[in-house]
């Protein structure tokens, strides 16, 4: 593979670029579901193929092809030269790139089992025994449980002598119940929504998760909420759980430090950021309590690596540090506007898309305390778990997310159970208003597989490690 | 540059998927896509692509057990190792009880949406295209967008016999123009050919929103007369394909129209259907499964007919199918991927001339469910909301969140625009729609901007 890289990357030269980097990505997936102990869907995916990127006279092009021909290799690094040179069209200030050492090296993400190599029996009895016992609870009407795999190897060569060959392989599980009623539908997942939990590791992880331990509890609450009373409407405390501290770190700090965004570049799809280039060190984001990193190093983490596919180390950095904003995640071109180095998160969908600025593990720093202490010392708000809806404007300030239960707290204790629960908020403010953030004890590395970005639009696998949190004064139970 | 394979090409590749031994049954989708995006932000080119890939999805059937595998290795060698992985994860699962059976034989209707320049559209067309666009921004004003060219061609083969092969283009401009004084404008166009995509009227129409847009004041979140033009009725429409129509979930009453076939769910004038072969869409003349794409009135003068069904939903809920299927597995069931909403005979203008104080929106953004049951769904404006006093546009607004009841605003629909357009919605495809004046409308929050 990495032979079929150079070669890419010398056509590329020879047809007039100044800088190119040829990728290669071969990935694997294989998907499982099982609803009401009945197989949904059970499929094996697979994909390769050579993206090549160009800077020609300081304009980028890219061209991406399946086909595995030496002269089919050629054809595309003319077209990616071809597409820069038509990019000059439109003059600009030429790209230019902050400098990186050549990387040659191979990485490997941590694995004990290759989940690739488990049976299938032993994968669809684990879903068929979860939702047997999700369909013991009385009143549900379906209990669904999934298994994702996917492993992705990449190549990449660069004209600076980069050299390098990575492959992650992840895995995740996940059940969830539906219970339904006249007018009213309500869900429970564990061990979190949108399939589950997925970590880069192996068929350990899926072990670890205890699908089958919480099944009858997951499908008990997806029927207590059918009879619970509506999350009210008040302006109170909030406590929400690790799985939703993920999604809110996600919306409303991972994508507005984007540096592309900050810079207009995603203008016109999901938007740019409330966040200026000159914030840096200087934006109030959040409370004291808050820092945040950026750590593309995290044994675990959808968004870590060795190298980015622009071949820039992977590296920790901090985001925020106690409150105060720090740092954007970055690519060679945008770090170089700004006069920094890169920060190293240029990742691509597979070969056929052009790499952006992705997140890789944007994680809370764990503060101290447990969930029930911080439920403890909370006299009077709201405890919500799970995400289930999220919405956020263009600019990453305005939020609202909505989560599948609740619980009133109650003089340290959780008491009345809510369903339909949401909240909204301005993003400084609310990040402002916490005031107390679990310890490592509660602290888990989640996984984001299908984070959409671009144009054409590409999904990103990103990780967020959170604790549960507690915020101050924020808007709950906005209806229609 | 890559060009059509062709049917002969697919069929010769399917038949060795087709010809596996030890199957009862096997279907094999093909995909083939070609083309490029010219993407473009503050009036220059950053991220200009070319991308080619094949698919080749092979579902085997033995003794009701399925297995699917895919992969992009579009070769004899491919389709065959496909078919095997295939049937080794059908050996391994429980029969499904319902399962259908395959596509029959059936004739397919064509539709002409392919287009040789289209799909042969080079990146220094496409260039040109965006500087046509740019020109149009004023000084002080950027745009950011993308201008793409694709050619797709899409066959389904099964061991009933069934065969049918359908070859599109497409060619779209989308734009956000802003500058000024907090000035933002959006247009988009999606056509089956470039010459009928005008980059110039793209440019004028998002520009001109942008200038009107400079100086957004502050408003009060509550309920207000709306008009929304048709990129902001593409949201509710869109939204209504995936937690309305779909047929699995009408069956087991996840729908938001579960039990309501034949009751009232909108104004009387309100009617939605789904067409993949009308004209005004890009849509594919088969389903997934090789089964003809029928239309399919959904909402008829206000009253809820039906959803879309594939052939197995279809055995489930005891009809027929429609011609829906989604690419398999797929386990949550069919959904419509081209939806009209019947024009009415009033324009934007008449509507604005009739609202004593409301908002005219251009687009939401971001849209996500809040309850299906209740076709409650949350976003925010975008690129253009303004205050209409007194049946004028009084001033540009700063974008605000709604949270509303599709079901609701459709009921409370009062007049419908007579002119359509093919309109995005950010998670789902295009629908054809008209702009609507909505009675009353929640906004629940407000942005800075």
């Amino acid at each position: 593979m990495l032979d079929v890289a150079k070669q890419a990357v010398e056509a590329a030269m020879a047809a007039g670029a100044d800088y190119a980097d040829g990728r290669i990505v071969a990935e694997d997936t294989e998907s499982l579901t099982v609803r009401n102990q009945e197989m949904e869907g059970i499929d094996r995916a697979t994909s390769e193929g050579l993206g090549i990127r160009v800077l020609v006279n300081g304009y980028w092009g890219f061209a991406a092809t399946a086909r595995r021909e030496p002269e089919e290799i050629d054809r595309a690094a003319r077209l990616a030269v071809e597409i820069a040179t038509a990019a000059s069209r439109l003059p600009m200030k030429p790209v230019r790139l902050a400098e990186v050492e050549p990387a040659t090296g191979t990485w490997h993400s941590p694995m004990q089992e290759d989940p690739f190599n488990v049976p299938l029996e032993e994968k669809v009895s684990l879903l068929m025994e979860a939702t047997r016992r999700m369909q013991s609870v009385q009143g549900l009407a379906f209990a669904e449980g999934g298994i994702d795999l996917f492993r992705r190897r990449t190549v990449l060569a660069t004209s600076e002598g980069t050299a390098i060959d990575q492959t992650t392989v992840q895995s995740g599980a996940g059940i969830e119940a539906t219970a339904t009623a006249e007018g009213e539908l309500q869900r429970r997942s564990f061990p979190n929504s949108f399939r589950g939990h997925i970590s880069a590791a192996g068929w350990e992880h899926i072990q670890r998760l205890g699908l089958i331990e919480e099944a009858e509890r997951t499908a008990t609450e997806a029927v207590e909420l059918l009879s619970a009373k509506d999350c009210p409407s008040e302006v109170t405390t909030l406590v929400i759980d690790s799985g939703q501290v993920e999604l809110q770190i996600h919306e409303s700090i991972g994508h507005p430090v984007e540096l592309d965004r900050v810079l207009g570049m995603e203008e016109a799809y999901a938007g740019s950021s409330f966040v200026k280039p000159d914030d840096r060190g200087k934006l109030r984001y959040a409370s004291p309590l808050v820092s945040i990193t950026a750590d593309a190093t995290l044994s675990g983490g959808l968004g870590s690596f060795g190298w980015d596919d622009e071949g820039v180390p992977a590296q920790r950095m901090p985001i925020i540090e106690d409150g105060v904003f720090q740092n954007f995640i970055s690519s060679r071109e945008t770090a170089s506007v700004l006069g920094l180095p890169s920060s190293g998160a240029m990742r691509a969908d597979g070969w056929a898309h052009y790499p952006l600025i992705r997140m890789t593990n944007i994680s809370i720093e764990p503060r101290e305390g447990s969930l029930a202490d911080i439920l403890g010392d909370t006299k009077d708000g709201v405890f919500m778990s799970t995400n289930t809806s999220w919405s956020i404007d263009d600019h990453r300030v305005n939020f609202q997310f909505g989560c599948e239960i609740a619980w009133r707290i109650k003089d340290g204790k959780l008491t009345e159970m809510y369903r339909n629960p949401n909240y909204t908020g301005i993003t400084t403010e609310f990040w402002g208003s916490c005031d107390a953030v679990g310890g490592r004890e509660e602290w888990t590395v989640w996984g984001t597989p299908n984070c959409g970005k671009g144009q054409p639009g590409q999904v990103a696998r990103v990780g967020h490690g959170a604790s549960p949190a507690r915020f101050r004064n924020v808007q709950l139970g906005v209806r229609g | 540059m890559p060009g059509m394979i062709g049917p002969d090409e697919a069929r010769r590749v399917a038949d060795a998927a087709l010809s596996l031994p030890d199957a009862d049954g096997v279907e094999v989708l093909f995909m083939h896509e070609w083309g490029g995006l010219t993407r473009f932000a503050s009036s220059s080119i950053h991220q200009s692509t070319h991308r080619e890939d094949t698919g080749v999805s092979v579902r085997v059937i033995k003794e009701n057990r399925i297995g699917v595998a895919s992969t992009n290795d579009f070769t004899i060698e491919g389709a065959r190792r496909a078919a095997d992985h295939a049937l080794e994860m059908a050996n391994v699962v429980a029969p499904d009880a319902l399962f259908p059976g395959l596509a029959p034989q059936a004739e397919v209707p064509g539709v002409d949406l392919y287009d040789e320049a289209t799909a042969s559209a080079t990146p220094a067309f496409r260039a040109d295209g965006v500087a046509d666009l740019v020109a149009q921004c004023p000084e002080g004003f950027t745009a950011a967008g993308a201008f793409e060219t694709i050619a797709s061609e899409v066959a389904v083969a099964n061991t009933e016999g069934q065969f049918c092969w359908s070859p599109s283009t497409m060619a779209s401009i989308n734009t956000v123009v802003s500058g000024g004084e907090g000035g933002h404008g959006f247009a988009e166009v999606f056509e089956s050919a470039t010459s009928d995509v005008d980059p110039v009227a793209i440019g004028k129409r998002a520009a001109s929103k942008a200038v009107d847009s400079q100086s957004p004041r502050d408003i009060e979140a509550g309920r207000y007369p709306v008009v929304l033009e048709p990129a902001a009725v593409s949201t509710l429409v869109g939204f209504l394909a995936w937690i309305g129509f779909g047929g699995r979930s009408l069956a087991e009453g996840r729908s938001c129209f579960s039990g309501k076939e034949g009751q009232r769910v909108a104004a009387g004038d309100v009617s939605i259907y789904d067409d993949a072969r009308a004209r005004g869409t890009l849509g594919l003349p088969f389903d997934f499964e090789g089964v003809p794409r029928s239309r399919v009135d959904l909402i008829k003068d206000g009253t809820f007919l039906g959803g879309v069904y594939d052939l197995r939903t279809a055995k489930q809920a005891g009809v027929r199918t429609t011609g829906h299927a989604l690419p398999p597995p797929n386990p949550e069931g069919p959904f419509p991927l081209n939806l009209f909403m019947e024009p009415g005979e009033a324009s934007v203008e008449e509507m604005i001339a009739r609202t004593e104080r409301g908002l005219l929106v251009t687009r939401f953004h971001y849209t996500n469910v809040v309850h299906p049951i209740e076709s409650t769904i949350t976003g925010m404006t975008r690129d253009g909301t303004f205050l209409i006093e007194n049946g004028e546009i009084a001033h540009p607004v700063k974008n605000l969140r709604f949270t509303q009841s599709i079901v609701e605003a459709l009921t409370r629909t009062e007049m419908i625009g007579r002119d359509t357009e093919l309109a995005s919605e950010f998670f789902f495809s295009a629908s054809r729609v008209p702009a609507l004046k909505v009675a009353s409308f929640n906004f629940s929050g407000r942005s800075d901007h």
